[in-house]
């Protein structure tokens, strides 16, 4: 029994019933489907709320979907479930609260697939690129369902879709063929410092989809919506619910897991660092847990209330607790977050600011490498781009705008501090 | 051999070095022999510690992970510490480890992943 709980896998699969149990506990079926229909013909830009968009049991009846569409990709490609993986399907559960759904991630991976074909390798060789990859998936929605196509051309309203699903279809397949020779590529430019790297190669590629798209007067690139903190309570009692039962597992499996925790967090969490081959899955699903709990207490302390981008937040830092982040590299951050917004003009009042504060965590490793002060700072600097970064990438294309803005916090920043860095990196071991 | 092979070959030849050169060894032989099915970089150490290389038996002897090769090989031959060893593990399939009173023999065995397109 406890063999079997012990496998990520299960988790994940707990957590998809989970989720679909609530979803049907909160909404009726028909409500569902009107909701879920909604959020598929959303255009999903950022901030697009789902919770606000569908409601709460059309949104956790997308995220259960989306989780179990993944949990069954892995097994049919017979992939082992690495920290990388489950960090992917962590952080795409979490963005199906806000951005991701069946439709707008499925041209991407074709584009990978494409890709993958012409290199002579498995599709499962670029896997850790598909699972990151749907953080631009709002490009696809936006092409159908946010440009009025038939207005601009003059032709029959039915045109809006016999232009925008090939038009959609192909700007996401075209994105998932350039990503994986591109996200090797920028992971050299932050040195691996910075978790979301493809969210930094993402972040580049909007970029140049929202120059294009902003030459036309007809494409209005400002369509986010508003979030919803109607469902605060029971996004909390999920979220604990959840991080108790990966702390669960993992004493299910070792009843002396905590004694193997400090271990683990003395690692720098630098990208490719994969706790569940170096450290174990308890110690990694205790790691999962803790996290979560950990986020909760933020949340708690600043008085924040759950809407879908802050769930996807608590989930994409509860993921990477398998692929690099821990409590001892991830507060020191957070800190830093908090003191940029507490010492400038910068407020709390903003759906920005408040998932800043969460995914700020992409920069971690930094703390983990070079310290709690390098850490803070590092986290002031993310908080302070990361605005600047959303102008860059106007249309709100890339669901991972914190990932773009840690590329810069991390290649600013790492360059520097190597040059004043003994080269023996005594402190790890 | 592709271009993208050619590529990951060279870095590990500049991770091997680096990780000596970080850890004080100063003089070591390093040959490689390159084929088509794989790769194989030969290293000779005099007065190894016999710490680091356990460290380097049991992380380069790890499963090898293409999906994780994909993503993150360009760090490869980029090491800023004595203990990450993980990256290379992820590149080289098994290491020969071989003793000779204080002279240690090291073989890492790439086998190819990307096929030729020539």
């Amino acid at each position: 029994m406890s063999k079997i709980l012990m496998k990520p896998r299960i988790a994940l699969i707990v957590m998809f019933v989970l989720l679909f149990t609530m979803a049907l506990y909160f909404d009726d079926i028909p409500t569902i489907y009107r909701g879920y229909i909604a959020i598929l013909q959303s255009p999903s830009i950022l901030i697009s709320d789902y919770l606000e968009v569908g409601g709460l049991g059309a949104t956790l009846f997308n995220v259960a979907t989306i989780l179990l569409i993944n949990v069954l990709m892995i097994s049919y490609l017979k992939m082992r479930m690495s920290g990388p993986v489950f960090a992917g399907i962590l952080t795409i559960a979490g963005f199906s609260f806000f951005g991701k759904n069946i439709f707008n991630t499925i041209p991407i991976y074709i584009g990978i697939y494409i890709y993958a074909r012409s290199q002579k390798l498995d599709f499962k060789s670029f896997f850790i690129v598909v699972l990151f990859s749907t953080g631009i998936s709002p490009i696809v929605s936006f092409m159908i369902f946010g440009i009025d196509w038939a207005e601009w051309f003059g032709l029959a309203p039915y045109w809006n879709y016999w232009i925008g699903v090939p038009a959609g279809v192909l700007v996401g397949m075209f994105t998932g063929f350039i990503l994986p020779a591109f996200g090797a590529h920028t992971i050299r430019f932050h040195k691996g410092y910075n978790l979301y790297n493809i969210g930094f190669a993402l972040g580049v590629i909007s970029m140049l989809f929202s120059a294009l798209l902003r030459s036309f007067e007809a494409i209005d690139l400002d369509q986010g919506g508003p979030t919803t903190e109607l469902y605060h309570s029971e996004l909390m009692l999920l979220t604990i619910v959840l991080s108790l039962v990966f702390i669960a597992i993992a004493y299910v499996n070792d009843l002396q897991v905590h004694k193997k925790y400090w271990t683990l967090m003395k690692s720098s969490g630098r990208l490719v660092s994969d706790y569940i081959r170096d450290y174990g899955r308890s110690v990694s699903m205790l790691n999962v847990g803790v996290l979560g709990l950990m986020c909760v207490i933020v949340l708690w302390a600043l008085n924040f209330e759950i809407n879908g981008p802050i769930m996807g937040g608590i989930l994409t830092v509860m993921g990477f607790g398998a692929f690099g982040k821990h409590p001892r590299n991830c507060l020191p951050v957070m800190l830093g977050a908090y003191l940029a917004v507490a010492l400038t003009d910068f407020t709390f009042d903003g759906i920005g600011m408040m998932t800043a504060l969460l995914f700020v965590t992409a920069v971690a490793p930094i703390a983990g490498r070079y310290g709690v002060f390098i850490g803070v700072l590092a986290g002031f600097i993310h908080v302070v781009i990361t605005p600047l970064a959303l102008v860059f990438q106007e249309g709100g294309f890339n669901l991972y705008n914190n990932g773009f803005a840690a590329g810069f916090v991390a290649a600013l920043m790492i360059p520097f501090l190597e040059a004043i860095t003994k080269s023996n990196g005594e402190e790890e071991n | 051999m592709s271009k993208q092979e050619i590529k990951l070959l060279t870095k590990i030849v500049r991770e091997l070095s680096m990780i000596l050169l970080i850890h004080g060894y100063r003089r070591f032989t390093l040959t490689t022999d390159y084929g088509k099915a794989e790769t194989r970089f030969f290293l000779n150490v005099k007065n190894l510690d016999d710490e680091l290389r356990d460290h380097i038996e049991e992380k380069v002897n790890r499963e090898r992970e293409i999906e994780v090769e994909t993503y993150g090989w360009e760090l490869v031959g980029d090491i800023d510490s004595h203990s990450e060893l993980e990256i290379l593990g992820l590149l080289i399939d098994y290491v020969e480890i071989e003793q000779d009173g204080d002279e240690t023999f090291l073989t890492f065995v790439r086998k190819s992943m990307y096929k030729s397109k020539e």
